[in-house]
């Protein structure tokens, strides 16, 4: 933004929050501004964020009003509904699979998805709108937002869908501010981080406490105590797969010392760090490097034992490893004081069995004997191995990530033509990529906790699906922006030149240039069969698994 | 390991039932022949489908794996079913010997690639490295215009054509480099290809000097990851390719099986 403009925007009433500030903090507040945010106006009924969507940055209303639903139909978001093919459309692929590579329809695309989109400034491109408005009002009774009302803030900041979908209802002028200009702003601005923490903690933080086993049991009053008490930190590079490549290019001593420590080995415990968004590599000690004994992701927990031990009166209790943050990873702490006037009392009520590393409800199945950590400090340098080496290339992210045992591969390709067979002719992955011991993970989408390829996306083409929750991308609405491509740290995400009925490249028809489609695994969404690669494995080599139960099995 | 002691266990009381039938059926002068036949045919006919599974990855028939193993156990049953039902290791008319040899060449040429595929991965694995079978005649490309270009360097350099001139000599490191290289060493897990390589570079060593000796080094490394190449070259072929001999010897095998389930229908 011009200096200019920042003025402008900062003597709107409509941003009072902001510029009720002293002198000092509006210099600062303006040159935040100008890096981390830009103005963007929308007409009636377009669309400014979508349901379930990943997006970086928040919005304040300068002039307008824009419309708050919930639940929309997907196909009016520029989604698509999956629907699992019968025995006989499933069969029919046999024959109507087409021998053109890359082939489309392209009766049915819409004019923006056959257009190759500038780079510029987003601004002047055409913004997505709300299909079939009057339907929508019909259905849903949106909640206004007005001049001076700000939205998105808490996905942006904590790296988690967007919970509504927002619309101009009029023309509407936005403020839009970046995630690290948000994160300056709370800094800069007390009123407004106060008031950031407060609506997290009122919507969001008790049922994420309710969630965690070793605070369920709490009534409402002792949970609200400790959702009062807790504290928010953050830690390491929001934008991490950014420097993900040149990461991979360090030794992994290295590359562990630059991890961002969130708690010390031997330092005094203060309290129960849970983990909100992202992940965190929980170490010991171990010779002269540091061994890792488990990582801990969204809703895992640590440091009962120390801070129930202390509370006991425990002599000289330490904290028994070190936690460094994994990329971008968000901790809440909740301090040893309110541990022990809230918590305690029901522990020892209960007789609490406290498990220092509980993965929850979900990951009941792991055999016993790995669930205490004696067992994680007793596992051998080659048993862990494997682990070390998915935390350090960060395949601990994937949720279905294709692990091939190599020693059971017969490199027969079975996996890619089955691939191919359930896309049309084209496979959607390629099988090869990095390998550790007899262990690979091909070039395949791992349908990611943290899917960072969804950030961004202009129309929202690259979604969750809502049964499943795997990562596609609806390829009526990708307008081959690369977005999604460039930002995953695996490039798993690969651009392919459409072609036509004749077999010809479609073209864009004002620059000539191929027009592109972002393709990957889709994890067979609309398959009877499930995954084809691993349903056509004959020896069982290809896997899809969640790293994490690997690992720890 | 489970699946496959399932698979056995009904593989065997299959075969029990069907021999014990036969002996009945022999004890009352019947034609036992008849129902071992019958077991041969229904079995290879199974076996056979498993082919057709791999071309339909999109239907639900039970999964890829499910499928080799029953193809396995499948294949060791219909061996004893057919020494049941033939009596007679080799017969005598031209017709039953041509069946009876295609029976034993799909027999053996199956039990060679179940070697071949339980024990050709590990050895893959644990050469370190990973190569896409149809992407090493471009890497060994690119190795030898590596090499080709470090020889250029060295004659340039030092002014020596040592070098260069051991590179192009018959059956030398040009040889090596052109294409991949000790096949049959290879799929046998061989070490004359290592053996080859540092007796190349030992013939040559006392006739550089030490700036000529470090190409020779950079090129005989070169020469290590070739080698490696050539391993992966030659297993990942004999996986792919042993099919190509199992599969048709298959076909014929069932058209003659076929043909002689028409004609003792017919005639018998």
């Amino acid at each position: 933004m011009t200096d200019a403009e920042v003025k402008r925007i900062l003597s709107l009433p409509a941003l009072q929050i902001l510029n009720k500030e002293k002198s000092s903090v509006i210099t600062r507040l303006e040159k935040i501004l100008k890096i981390h945010a830009r103005v963007m106006r929308y007409e009636p009924n377009g669309i400014v964020i979508r349901e379930g969507d990943y997006g970086n940055s928040a919005f304040f209303v300068l002039s307008g009003e824009v419309g708050v639903v919930l639940g929309l139909p997907p196909e009016s978001l520029g989604r698509r509904t999956l629907h699992k093919k019968n025995f006989w459309q499933a069969l029919s692929q046999l024959w109507s699979n087409s021998k053109i590579p890359e082939k489309r329809d392209i009766s049915r695309y819409g004019p923006e998805a056959l257009r190759q989109r500038d780079d510029g400034d987003s601004q002047t491109t055409k913004p997505i709108f709300l299909q079939d408005i009057p339907r929508v009002f019909d259905s849903k009774e949106p909640v206004l937002l007005k001049a001076g009302d700000y939205f998105g803030e808490l996905a942006a900041l904590g790296r988690t869908p967007r919970s509504a979908t927002v619309f101009a209802k009029t023309d509407a002028e936005l403020l839009e501010i970046r995630w690290q200009g948000l994160r300056d702003l709370m800094k800069l601005v007390k009123g407004w981080r106060h008031e950031i923490h407060q609506t997290y903690r009122k919507n969001a933080l008790k049922t994420h406490l309710q969630a965690t086993p070793i605070f369920s049991h709490l009534n409402d009053q002792d949970l609200q105590a400790v959702a009062d008490a807790t504290r928010f930190e953050t830690y390491g590079q929001f934008d991490w797969q950014g420097s993900y490549k040149d990461l991979q290019e360090k030794d992994s001593l290295e590359a562990l010392q630059e991890e961002p420590i969130i708690a010390r080995e031997g330092d005094f415990p203060d309290g129960v760090l849970m983990v909100r968004v992202g992940f965190a590599r929980v170490t010991f000690r171990r010779g002269n490097g540091r061994k890792t004994l488990i990582y801990l992701g969204a809703g895992d927990f640590y440091g009962a034992d120390e801070t129930f031990e202390l509370l006991k009166g425990k002599k000289d209790v330490r904290m028994k490893v070190s936690i460094a943050g994994l990329g971008y990873v968000e901790i809440l702490r909740v301090p040893a004081e309110a541990i022990e006037k809230h918590v305690l009392p029901q522990w020892e009520a209960k007789n609490w069995q406290i498990r220092t590393i509980d993965k929850g409800p979900a990951k009941k199945k792991r055999p016993a004997k790995f669930r205490r950590m004696a067992d994680y400090f007793d596992r051998s340098l080659a048993d862990s191995a494997l682990l070390e080496w998915g935390v350090q290339e960060r395949f601990v992210n994937g949720t279905q990530t294709m692990l091939i045992n190599m020693d059971r591969c017969v490199r027969c390709d079975d996996c890619v033509r089955a691939c191919a067979e359930t896309h049309d002719g084209n496979p959607r992955f390629i099988r090869h990529g990095k390998t550790f011991q007899n262990w690979m993970v091909a070039n395949a989408c791992m349908h990611c906790a943290d899917p960072v390829c969804m950030i961004g996306c202009p129309t929202g083409a690259i979604h969750r699906t809502v049964a499943g929750g795997s990562v596609v991308i609806n390829d009526d609405t990708c307008i081959g922006c690369q977005t999604c491509a460039n930002s995953c740290p695996y490039s798993n995400i690969r651009m392919a030149s459409i072609r036509g009925d004749d077999g010809q490249l479609v073209l864009d028809k004002q620059n000539h240039n191929p027009i592109l489609k972002a393709t990957k695994c889709d994890l067979c969404s609309d398959q009877i069969t499930g995954p084809a690669c691993a349903y056509a494995c004959p020896h069982d080599a290809l896997k899809r698994v969640d790293f994490n139960q690997v690992i720890l099995d | 390991m489970t699946r496959l002691w399932g698979f056995g266990i009904a593989a065997g009381a299959f075969f029990f039932l069907i021999l014990v039938w036969t002996l009945k059926v022999d004890q009352s002068l019947g034609p036992s022949n008849f129902i071992s036949g019958w077991a041969v045919f229904g079995v290879l006919v199974a076996l056979v489908l498993f082919n057709g599974r791999k071309r339909l990855p999109f239907l639900p028939l039970a999964s890829a794996s499910w499928w080799f193993y029953f193809h396995i156990t499948g294949g060791f049953l219909v061996v004893f079913l057919f020494w049941l039902h033939t009596d007679i290791i080799w017969p005598n008319s031209l017709y039953n010997q041509a069946l009876v040899f295609m029976f034993y060449s799909v027999s053996i040429t199956g039990i060679i690639g179940l070697f071949i595929e339980k024990t050709y991965p590990k050895s893959l694995t644990q050469s370190g490295v990973e190569y896409i079978y149809e992407r090493i005649p471009e890497r060994i490309a690119e190795i030898r215009a590596e090499a080709e270009s470090l020889i250029e360097e060295c004659t340039e350099k030092t002014g020596s054509d040592t070098l260069a001139k051991h590179y192009l000599e018959q059956n030398s490191l040009y040889w090596f480099f052109i294409r991949p290289r000790f096949f049959f060493n290879h799929i046998f897990r061989g070490r004359a290809a290592k053996h080859w390589i540092k007796n190349q570079c030992s013939l040559l060593d006392r006739y550089l000097n030490d700036e000529e000796l470090a190409y020779s080094k950079k090129i005989f490394d070169l020469a290590n990851t070739k080698r490696i190449m050539d391993f992966h070259y030659s297993m990942q072929r004999v996986l792919k390719g042993w099919l190509l001999v199992h599969v048709p010897l298959s076909t014929g095998l069932m058209v003659l099986a076929l043909w002689h389930f028409v004609v003792v229908q017919v005639y018998l």
